[in-house]
């Protein structure tokens, strides 16, 4: 009488000695060679959180009355608040870039029947997605758009 | 710590990839207006009346939330990986949760700060 193979039947009882070598850090990392965009991808963290934060500093401001509102717009004119803004613009567009580049890459290539448009196509479209979202969203805040 | 970590990690990842995408997309033009050009006086910021008005409109909630809650996440998830590369992975176990309770109360204070526009 035949019965279903065991997958396990020929693993030894205790699991043999693994030769591994200690972990080390390529010599490159952190900041040479290819690792410098790659740390410098994750290090856009602090940004993207500070961002966050100064964000919900102008949205609790906005809620709680006009002085509040013009104190945090009179705070943005001191010059750490612009450099600090000019390094996080700087960010967004180098985290964007290669965001954006990986993007593409990253699609499955069906899913079902369907299979998403060329890789060109895609990263055109974030493109324009970022160039048309952010005339809007600047045209909105100096007033230009919905007055 | 590990093991809720890793069953909050789909919902992790949901935000830290829409914290890119959305986030980048958004905060470009709101820190090239409200932090560079209207500071330096090359537009006019919004007045007060104006910017609330925009606010508080349905869109402008979500817009205004989407701009607080996910860059945050997006932060947390890429400094996290920051403290792994740098610091190797034994503290991640204090480093992780640290930085997505920051993440998660930034957030809250974000929703709030919205729902009181």
């Amino acid at each position: 009488m035949s019965r279903p193979a065991n997958p396990n039947a020929m693993q030894p009882e205790r699991p043999g000695r693994t030769r591994t070598a200690p972990p080390q850090l390529p010599p490159k990392f952190p900041f040479s060679g290819r690792y410098r965009a790659y740390t410098l991808f994750d290090w856009t963290g602090l940004i993207y959180l500070l961002l966050g934060f100064l964000a919900l500093r102008v949205v609790w401001a906005l809620g709680s009355g006009e002085p509040a509102w013009n104190h945090v717009i009179r705070d943005f004119e001191h010059p750490l608040y612009i450099a600090f803004h000019v390094l996080s613009l700087a960010s967004l567009i180098f985290a964007g870039v290669r965001f954006f580049r990986f993007f593409p890459k990253s699609q499955l290539p069906r899913v079902g029947p369907v299979k998403p448009p060329p890789q060109p196509v895609i990263l055109a479209g974030l493109y324009a997605a970022w160039i048309g979202v952010t005339v809007v969203f600047s045209l909105v805040l100096t007033g230009v758009l919905f007055q | 710590m590990k093991h809720p970590l890793l069953k909050f990690e789909p919902i992790i990842w949901l935000l830290f990839g829409q914290g890119i995408l959305v986030g980048t997309l958004l905060l470009t033009g709101w820190v090239l207006i409200l932090g560079i050009a209207a500071p330096l006086g090359v537009v006019d910021a919004l007045g007060f009346s104006h910017a609330h008005a925009l606010g508080a409109s349905l869109v402008g909630r979500l817009v205004l939330a989407a701009v607080i809650i996910l860059p945050m996440w997006k932060g947390a998830h890429h400094l996290r990986h920051v403290a792994i590369d740098m610091g190797g992975a034994g503290r991640d176990a204090v480093v992780a949760p640290l930085l997505y309770l920051t993440a998660l109360l930034g957030s809250l204070a974000g929703i709030i700060a919205v729902i009181r526009l």
